[in-house]
């Protein structure tokens, strides 16, 4: 057989498109914004943010208006004020359904491709095995961190357009709940990215993103019950979702402190991250 | 365009390619990866496909190393195994993702998207979602998806798998013109008469190594001490008499009328036979060969190998 001298073809044109993890996430992020269940969720996640906005509204009037100021000064045992309100704005039942929300979308996201097989032929084209990961993390911690802007920003919008920087909420506010916002953000989305690349099903990625956070909310808080630390809940994302808000907003009432918490953060972002790399190498992508 | 060099992979401890040598040269044209289940055919496109690195040896794709080279891997179009795609998705917007995986955008995406399509017959149906599609237009539309950034070396996994007959010959031809049109293709298969009337160039695999390559004509050349059945149309007794003499001839069975010979070195035993047929001593009507074909050789190919 004749022997022929390999030749290098012409290099291709790669500048025409768009780097190939934003077009991995632009993709599945019109997946996602094409499942109804946005329908549900933007309702309920509306209505939490007008309550919220309405009490910001309230507080405004109990300057403006000596009835209503009277009312609420009967009610301030009963209504939660200073940085526990301030905390709130990213706290209760908004993280616990972000958490839904987030397994529901992020669940799916790497578990889909592994049940159509769709990596084998994305790695078949110029994409790295990173673009692939960190599409899938971002976007995975761009939804709840979308979700979370809006109650981040939006009631101190309201504050400081009806009385000034001085007004109901703090001047800072936007410093304390974006960092919490982006942290919690990162960690369901690492949690949620890393649990779904388990899985072979886009619902057993589901199972497995909402066993996950509800598995160590249990044991965090059964190793809490036994040994009497609240350092032990830094172990579930769940409860570091909710503490950050609280730490960043000055609040007394957390349950653990400030180095459970970076600690509890930064290891299950890693590791996730780290399981999520792994189980997207090209040599998991068999054809 | 393609060199392996005592290319392996290991699975761990499990070996999925022995160290296998072989060049593919520039410029179109269909080459056939032949062998049964788990005979190393999806290890050794992975490697090409640049899906995983060699264990050991080295695989040149255009020159370099394919593995995680975007330089290299825009050059090649594969078409995985098997008949998975997302539902709930539309055929045009699928493309038009891989396309810009591949690094098009804009205008050319769009051309490069509508001459693909036209391609494989299908920019009439293209915004159908997935699960509408028949097991045919959906391997048309993973073919449009390899086709897309105009590979030199285009890549496919089984593609006849589940195909009906009259889907499997129109993606044969469509292979052909794409060959014929200076793409190199190659084709991965288990099913020896698909691959046969594909290409007579082939890559034999068995147990993950490399039992022969070349034409089908050339690798029977390899097995001359192998016997050639053939069968001659004419008068049964007479073919028998003068076969008796031959020295190739290794058994005769006789039917109605032929006779049906189990012959060696047939380069050597054909043309004394033309030639003993064109002085008119012998009653031939006609010459069958039943085993030059691909099942042939894969059998005994295989059978020296087991």
């Amino acid at each position: 057989m004749p022997i022929y001298a390999p030749s290098l073809p012409p290099k291709p044109d790669l500048s025409m498109g768009q780097p190939p993890a934003l077009v991995i996430a632009r993709f599945d992020l019109r997946r996602i914004l094409r499942q109804k269940m946005g329908r549900f969720f933007g309702f309920v996640f509306t209505m939490m943010l007008i309550w919220r906005l309405g009490y910001v509204y309230i507080y405004y009037l109990k300057d403006q208006n000596a009835v209503i100021g009277k009312m609420l000064e009967a009610a301030a045992p009963v209504l939660s004020q200073g940085a526990e309100w301030h905390a709130d704005m990213l706290g209760g039942w908004l993280t616990y359904l972000l958490w839904f929300l987030v397994a529901l979308i992020g669940g799916g996201l790497v578990a889909r491709d592994s049940l159509y097989r769709v990596r084998p032929l994305m790695y078949a084209h110029p994409v790295k095995p990173s673009d692939y990961w960190i599409a899938k993390l971002a976007l995975s911690a761009l939804v709840p961190f979308a979700v979370l802007l809006p109650f981040a920003l939006l009631p101190w919008l309201l504050s400081v357009g009806l009385t000034g920087l001085h007004g109901v909420m703090w001047a800072t506010t936007p410093l304390r709940l974006l960092p919490a916002a982006l942290l919690i953000a990162l960690l369901m989305g690492s949690v949620a990215s890393g649990a779904s690349s388990l899985a072979s099903t886009p619902r057993a990625g589901i199972g497995w993103v909402i066993g996950v956070a509800l598995g160590l909310e249990a044991l965090g808080g059964m190793l809490y019950g036994l040994l009497g630390s609240g350092s032990w809940m830094a172990l579930s994302p769940m409860s570091l979702a909710a503490e950050w808000p609280k730490l960043l907003c000055g609040s007394a009432n957390g349950v653990f402190g400030w180095v459970p918490a970076f600690i509890g953060t930064a290891g299950p972002l890693a590791l996730w991250t780290f399981i999520l790399k792994a189980r997207t190498k090209p040599s998991e992508a068999v054809l | 365009m393609i060199k392996l060099e005592r290319a392996s992979l290991r699975y761990g401890a499990v070996l999925g390619l022995s160290p296998t040598s072989f060049e593919l040269p520039e410029g179109g044209g269909i080459v056939g990866l032949l062998g049964p289940n788990g005979a190393g055919k999806s290890t050794l496109l992975q490697l090409l496909s640049g899906l995983l690195p060699p264990s050991g040896g080295s695989v040149e794709v255009f020159g370099q190393a394919p593995y995680r080279n975007p330089a290299v891997l825009a050059q090649i179009g594969l078409v995985p195994e098997g008949d998975r795609l997302p539902v709930g998705l539309k055929g045009r917007g699928w493309l038009r993702m891989m396309g810009r995986l591949s690094g098009l955008d804009g205008a050319p995406l769009e051309a490069a998207m509508a001459k693909a399509l036209d391609t494989v017959g299908m920019a009439e149906r293209a915004d159908l979602p997935f699960p509408r599609m028949s097991m045919g237009k959906r391997q048309r539309m993973r073919l449009a998806q390899a086709l897309m950034h105009a590979p030199k070396l285009l890549i496919l996994d089984e593609p006849f798998n589940g195909l009906d007959p009259e889907a499997r010959l129109t993606l044969m031809a469509l292979l052909r013109e794409l060959a014929d049109g200076g793409t190199r293709v190659l084709v991965s298969s288990h099913i020896l008469s698909e691959v046969a009337q594909l290409t007579d160039r082939i890559l034999l695999l068995f147990r993950g190594r490399l039992l022969a390559e070349g034409g089908i004509s050339e690798i029977r050349q390899l097995l001359d001490r192998h016997p050639v059945e053939l069968r001659l149309s004419g008068e049964a007794r007479a073919l028998a008499r003068w076969a008796v003499e031959q020295p190739e001839l290794v058994a005769l069975a006789l039917e109605e009328s032929a006779a049906v010979l189990s012959i060696r070195n047939p380069r050597d035993f054909l043309p004394r036979l033309q030639k003993e047929a064109a002085k008119g001593g012998l009653p031939l009507t006609g010459l069958d060969p039943l085993d030059l074909n691909l099942e042939a050789v894969f059998q005994y190919l295989t059978k020296d190998h087991a």
